[in-house]
């Protein structure tokens, strides 16, 4: 590999963005692709074999119109975002970081978000969609809302529904979920978009304790990264 | 109708009126308050002209209480000196924890808080826009080389509700 697309390579993995290294094995000469980028001056058919790599994350060969070209995934991490700092927070948050995955934990009220309640997890006391916003939603994000007070869930939700997130999750009952979609519905997101949101959030396995809800929303993340057969039910 | 009807009525006109919302068009001193129980936060920014509040503007993050009382800052804070601003203050506190009804000036309106008085874990909603002005009045005196009496209630806000312990950070632009 040249001096200059190592150098390339690693600051796209210091930024913690998604990129794919494609090597043609005949000659050796290798680009980088950003497989959730436009695209621009990538050849289309490896653009979209490199976006299909990258979503299933996992390298591969593919047969290009000029050879063999090896496609090396460099998937930025998995982050979950969970907008409220509340008791099920401190059991799903930690749950998420033994998984592998970043964790941030947003809430602008200070008396929760406290570095005592969650020791070794990145907290955020902006807004937010301030905190969205600065954190950069991305394909390789998940949100989970927690608080049950729409002014804060309702930034964190339409902020996620704006972008490309693989996961959005509102925790509340039925009841709370109809009023919810009532809110959002008000703001403009229709039946179609709003069904990206899955709530009641969690699968159903269940759960009764604060721990074992957590397992459930982990479970329910886990299964729409990887394309699980959990993933397909109706949110 | 009752009388909590009508000051409900006048809570959400004066929220909506948003009165002062926003920045001013030349960037003044400000200083943000926030309630670490609820989220609400408020940013305060003025400009001062001979001791007094020449211009203010605000912006809330928080909830409709929160909103009517910086409307009701941006509607009549013009003029108002450092120790006007803490009479003020002190009116809202003894209308909110003792019921006193508040002097029609310097700032008039504020008798529409009233029935906050029956929601004490509202009350800290209301005051913080009043708080945020003291705390920006202040750090503009002092930038303007005009350092008011210290008054302790701003610093340390003793009669606060104890668990509400808001941050204040002041900015200079």
């Amino acid at each position: 590999m040249k001096k200059d697309l190592l150098a390339a390579l690693r600051a796209d993995l210091a930024a913690k963005k998604s990129v794919v290294l494609a090597t043609e094995l005949a000659t050796g000469a290798a680009s980088l692709v950003h497989p959730f980028g436009e695209g621009r001056g990538v050849e289309p058919r490896l653009f979209a074999a490199a976006r299909e790599a990258a979503q299933d994350d996992q390298s591969r060969l593919w047969q290009g119109p000029a050879g063999t070209v090896f496609l090396r995934v460099y998937n930025a991490p998995v982050r979950v975002v969970i907008v409220g700092a509340v008791h099920i927070a401190q059991a799903l948050a930690p749950m998420v970081q033994l998984a592998g995955y970043d964790v941030v934990v947003v809430d602008p009220r200070r008396s929760f978000a406290t570095e005592a309640r969650f020791r070794g997890i990145t907290l955020s006391t902006d807004w937010p969609d301030e905190a969205l916003q600065k954190l950069g939603l991305d394909r390789r994000t998940a949100v989970v809302t927690m608080t049950h007070d729409p002014k804060i869930d309702d930034p964190a939700l339409v902020a996620a529904l704006r972008s490309e997130v693989f996961y959005i999750g509102a925790l509340g009952s039925k009841k709370t979920q109809a009023a919810r979609r009532e809110r959002l519905g008000k703001l403009g997101f229709d039946e179609a978009a709003q069904a990206r949101v899955h709530g009641p959030v969690g699968l159903p396995i269940g759960a009764v304790s604060t721990a074992e809800i957590a397992v459930s929303i982990l479970s329910e993340v886990v299964a729409c990264l990887r394309g699980g057969q959990a993933a397909l039910r109706k949110p | 109708m009752s009388a909590d009807d009508l000051y409900q009525q006048a809570l959400v006109q004066l929220a909506r009126e948003a009165a002062g919302a926003g920045r001013l068009p030349a960037p003044g001193v400000e200083a943000t308050v926030d309630n670490p129980l609820c989220g609400d936060r408020v940013t305060v920014e003025v400009r001062v002209d001979g001791g007094r509040v020449a211009a203010l503007a605000h912006r809330v993050r928080g909830c409709l209480l929160c909103e009517a009382a910086a409307s009701l800052l941006g509607r009549g804070a013009a003029g108002l000196g450092e120790g006007e601003v803490e009479a003020i203050r002190r009116s809202v506190m003894a209308l909110l924890r003792e019921g006193t009804p508040p002097p029609a000036t310097p700032l008039p309106g504020l008798e529409v808080f009233a029935p906050v008085r029956a929601v004490p874990s509202r009350q800290t909603c209301v005051l913080l826009p009043f708080e945020a002005l003291a705390a920006a009045l202040r750090a503009a005196l002092q930038d303007a080389g005009l350092t008011g009496h210290q008054d302790a209630g701003l610093t340390a806000r003793p009669e606060a509700d104890p668990a509400a312990t808001g941050s204040t950070s002041t900015t200079a632009r």
